[in-house]
């Protein structure tokens, strides 16, 4: 089943001597469960692409399709709406609510629905982070590879089709960056949820599905046939 | 670039948008200080105009014989001192020209100098014992002229003759007495003072002491050196008070109240500007830990933090102070649209120094201090706080957001005000502060309207009476007058008593159109209208014996008995607060059919802004050629414009002053919340990533806000209050015995003010956080 369609997708910044072309006609899809990773060097227009799909940026043309549903025709309050409940994202510098303890950090975006959190799921949610220990632990006393657990399990905990990584084991040290991997491919495996991953590891690719690779605004699969 | 500092310059550049909030921050603040002393300065100036004019600019008075008084003059201290005596003051000893009592008044030339209405404002001044200058009514009633003799009999039948060589102003108490007055010099006055007391030599002398000297101080030596008792020395209390040399205990604590509420506006001015500099310089913890990684040892990160803020002062300040003289310049020149007479001598761009340098004081001192605290925090920076990019923008997080009672949105809002105890004591402490100044300082309206009687609307220009006391004025004459040039309305009463069939007497007022007009607002229960169209009469109301809306009173009218429905009940009326009790008011038709009375006993006239002297002269012909000779005129358009004057300057200043404290709090509050939400943008950033919508946003902004003010107005309240109890016993309670009570309009004005500031405070955030590139922030 297909979650994500990115269709010509172009994104242009700066005017004159200073345009730069970000995205230039990028089109992939990914199906339900796939685990994608986007390999490229800096300022080759990667974090645009994740920004893009997740609705955080919008593009000059081109569609983008999450379960069917073109996240451009949607209104802002929609998109936002539509983003807590159906994308999940981990940044790479973590960006976890310092005042919310580790718990309430993973259930905001039920929170934000107004909706009371099913326990037994969150307890599920802190086991599979190993972090039932630092439920009430507030980020600020979290080591960064706790705190980026955490930030997974936020992303997690709406159960998304799509879950968006961008650079997640970039603050991490080799232990820490194991972990939050095993863990984005067990949202992928267990959970059957879509993963599209931004890193500079090349040996991070080895965990995913599918590579692609961006340069120049151009994205390309590594070994397959996407443009 | 030739120096780090001059990093500055480019730093400024690029944070653009984060300076214009501190560098406005600043301009308010020193605006607010400036504009406050100025005012005060310019109210004092004002009401030093207002004392001069009605009591003179003189100092102290002694009663002292003629060897004390060249001791007193002989005083180094003593820059100008004149004699001055008066006879027939009260206008009932006998002394008349021309059968019309006259006061007669005797100084030394000098004396015009220090009391403005002995001025003689055409001719000289008396050289001859047998000289005198007249006042307006014995040239306009009497048409005499400078250079006419006068003859005034006095109580022991003698007639002395007087060479009139100059003309005085009618003075306030002349006018409305339309009583006659003449002025000698101090020899011819001794002449004329011999024949009534033989003998008794003592004169009072008005002395005007030189700049600086300590006036008190020199007052005890004089009264010492002169061996006087305590009824031998007068001073000239309020024009003392205003240059600060009063050691009256009612002014003492007045100087008390101001020095207190003068420290709490520049506290006010210091909070603002300290807080905004502290935020602006958490919000750059990761560029000054840069700073340190790059080699800058802590002195220069401080240097680096004093010199930007000079920087902002070198705009800012200048800006405020503008500020302030413009607003200082708008209020006088209202105080001389309002009341052009009084306050001619008040310069329309008129200079203060004291708000120019409270205002460049506060200011520069306030930044330079307040610089040094987030100086030496920015110089702790370690510099590994900046590579490792955990540089916090706030207070460190030390307690968990609780989500059980509110929405998280709300939750978070909450936690955000009240998360930090420091953060939250100082903010919540800052709007406290507001409702604290803004309690204190309304005790000062509430002095002032017990201070000073504002002028009614039914106030007259000219009250006409008869010597008899009867109701013989024409009612014709009100609509004659009414067309006379100057003329703005007319309105008279009649007055008779009435018998009751129990014996008891009522007198009957009679009331036209404008006096139901203006019993409106005093208006308790009942129908104006059924009073206006005859129908019944109004009462006002009593402790005891107010009688019931819609009863009848019987009053035996020719002969008859007539019933009489009580229409209304008033709460008061002006002039009449001690005998309003057995009075009730009636339409002139009524009040013709019930006593037979076909004029009025009083007759009222309210003149035209620009009506001029002749047009009153022309008033008072028209009035004695229907009534004859035997009317009291009474001109009370000086009394009146005095009144007024005072009125006027007095609530300019204070309401100018409770504006401004106002805005300070305003400004306070919509500062605070822009500052917080600017230092948390990068929380709001991740936020809105990870799927918050504006709304919820808002929300947390709106929780955030109402925390602090909340507990803002709760901690206002609670140190407010008695602080309002302790100003308005000083103020109010200890002068005119009135008992204090919760100032009401007070509180509701300030929560309106708040609400308002609550309400600006998050719709400039809410429009930030819906514009916000939530990708840029995120980064």
């Amino acid at each position: 089943m297909e979650i994500l369609r990115v269709e010509n997708l172009s994104k242009t910044y700066g005017t004159g001597e200073a345009r730069v072309e970000a995205l230039r006609q990028v089109s992939f899809s990914m199906e339900r469960g796939e685990f994608g990773a986007v390999v490229g060097v800096s300022g080759s227009g990667k974090s645009t692409l994740l920004h893009c799909i997740g609705g955080l940026d919008k593009a000059d043309a081109g569609k983008v399709f999450i379960s069917g549903r073109d996240l451009f025709e949607m209104g802002e309050d929609e998109r936002t709406i539509f983003r807590r409940q159906n994308i999940g994202f981990i940044f790479q510098s973590f960006h976890l609510i310092p005042e919310l303890n580790v718990e309430q950090n993973i259930t905001f975006p039920l929170l934000l629905d107004y909706k009371k959190p099913d326990e037994k799921k969150v307890e599920e949610m802190l086991k599979v982070l190993g972090l039932t220990e630092r439920r009430k632990h507030l980020p600020g006393q979290l080591s960064g590879g706790q705190q980026q657990r955490v930030a997974i399990g936020r992303a997690l905990i709406t159960r998304p089709a799509l879950v968006l990584a961008d650079e997640p084991t970039g603050n991490l040290d080799s232990g820490s960056s194991q972990d939050v991997m095993e863990l984005l491919c067990k949202a992928s495996r267990y959970y059957q949820q879509t993963v599209l991953m931004i890193t500079h590891n090349m040996n991070l690719t080895s965990y995913a599905d599918r590579v692609f690779r961006v340069a120049d605004g151009r994205l390309c699969e590594l070994g397959g046939d996407a443009q | 670039m030739k120096h780090y500092l001059d990093l500055i310059k480019f730093s400024a550049k690029q944070h653009k948008k984060q300076n214009r909030m501190t560098k406005l921050c600043i301009v308010l603040a020193v605006f607010l200080v400036s504009v406050i002393f100025g005012m005060a300065d310019m109210e004092m100036r004002s009401q030093m105009i207002q004392a001069v004019k009605t009591d003179g600019s003189w100092h102290a008075a002694f009663v002292v014989n003629e060897e004390q008084g060249a001791i007193l003059l002989a005083r180094p201290e003593v820059e100008s001192a004149a004699r001055y005596g008066a006879l027939n003051y009260r206008l009932k000893d006998g002394y008349q020209i021309e059968g019309t009592e006259t006061g007669v008044g005797g100084f030394d030339k000098e004396f015009q100098e220090m009391i403005p209405d002995a001025e003689v404002i055409a001719g000289t001044f008396p050289d001859k014992p047998d000289e005198a200058v007249m006042n307006e009514n014995i040239k306009a009633r009497l048409g005499v002229q400078i250079g006419d003799t006068i003859h005034m009999t006095t109580p022991w039948g003698n007639e002395k003759e007087y060479h009139i060589t100059g003309l005085v102003k009618n003075t306030a108490l002349t006018a409305e007495l339309d009583a006659f007055c003449i002025f000698l010099n101090t020899d011819g006055f001794s002449e004329l003072y011999e024949e009534q007391a033989a003998g008794e030599a003592e004169e009072l002398y008005f002395v005007k002491f030189r700049r600086f000297c300590n006036i008190q101080k020199t007052i005890d030596e004089i009264t010492v050196q002169l061996g006087l008792k305590e009824g031998q020395v007068r001073q000239n209390v309020k024009v003392l008070a205003l240059m600060i040399q009063s050691r009256d205990s009612y002014m003492m604590q007045f100087y008390f109240v101001a020095a207190a509420l003068a420290m709490l506006v520049v506290i006010a001015g210091i909070l603002m500007i300290t807080a905004s500099m502290n935020s602006s310089i958490a919000r750059r913890t990761e560029f000054f830990g840069m700073l340190r990684c790059l080699g800058a040892v802590k002195g220069q990160v401080i240097r680096y933090v004093q010199r930007e803020a000079l920087e902002w002062c070198r705009i800012a300040i200048p800006a405020g102070v503008a500020a302030g003289v413009v607003v200082v310049w708008g209020v006088c020149g209202l105080l001389r649209f309002l009341s052009p007479g009084l306050f001619e001598g008040l310069p329309v761009f008129g200079v203060s120094f004291m708000g120019i340098g409270a205002g460049i004081i506060v200011g520069f001192l306030t930044v330079f201090l307040a610089a040094g605290s987030p100086a030496k925090q920015a110089a702790r920076v370690s510099p590994l706080t900046a590579v490792s990019g955990n540089a916090g923008t706030v207070h460190a997080v030390k307690r968990t957001a609780d989500t059980r009672f509110f929405k998280v949105d709300t939750a978070l809002g909450i936690h955000h005000a009240a998360g930090s105890k420091k953060n939250f004591l100082l903010v919540s402490g800052s709007f406290a502060f507001s409702i604290i100044l803004f309690l204190a300082f309304s005790t000062a309206i509430d002095f002032m309207h017990h201070a000073i009687n504002p002028l009614r609307p039914s106030a007259p220009d000219i009250r006409v009476n008869l010597e008899d006391g009867s109701n013989q004025i024409p009612a014709q004459l009100a609509k004659e007058l009414e067309k006379a040039p100057g003329v703005k309305r007319v309105f008279g009463r009649g007055y008779a008593g009435l018998t009751m069939p129990d014996g008891r007497q009522i007198t009957a007022v009679s009331y036209g159109k404008y006096q139901f007009q203006w019993a409106e607002e005093s208006m308790l229960e009942g129908s104006l209208k059924d009073a206006s169209e005859g129908k019944g009469v109004l009462f006002v109301s009593q402790e005891e014996d107010t009688p019931d809306v819609g009863s009848h009173i019987k009053v035996l009218a020719g002969g008859k008995e007539r019933d009489i429905s009580v229409a209304g009940i008033i709460g008061g009326v002006p002039d009449m607060t001690d005998t309003a009790a057995d009075m009730m008011f009636c339409q002139e038709d009524l009040f013709r059919e019930l006593t037979g009375e076909k004029g009025y006993a009083v007759l009222d006239i309210q003149l035209q802004r620009n009506a001029r002297d002749v047009q009153v002269q022309e008033i008072r012909q028209i009035i004695e050629r229907a009534c004859g000779d035997g009317i009291i005129f009474s001109d009370k358009r000086i009394k009146n414009q005095e009144a007024r004057g005072a009125s006027y300057s007095m609530a300019v200043f204070m309401y100018g002053f409770l504006a401004v404290i106002a805005l300070i709090g305003f400004f306070n509050i919509i500062n605070c919340i822009a500052m917080s939400v600017s230092a948390r943008i990068k929380e709001y950033g991740a936020m809105r990533a990870i799927g918050m919508s504006t709304g919820q946003l808002e929300r947390m902004v709106v929780g955030e806000t109402l925390t602090y003010a909340f507990s803002g107005a709760g901690f206002g309240c609670a140190l407010g209050l008695p602080l309002n109890w302790l100003m308005f016993d000083s103020l109010v309670t200890s002068r005119w015995k009135e008992a204090w009570s919760i100032p009401g309009w007070e509180l509701a004005a300030a929560a309106a003010v708040m609400a308002v500031s609550v309400l600006l405070a998050v719709s400039g955030p809410a429009r930030q956080l819906k514009d916000m590139i939530v990708v840029d922030i995120i980064r």
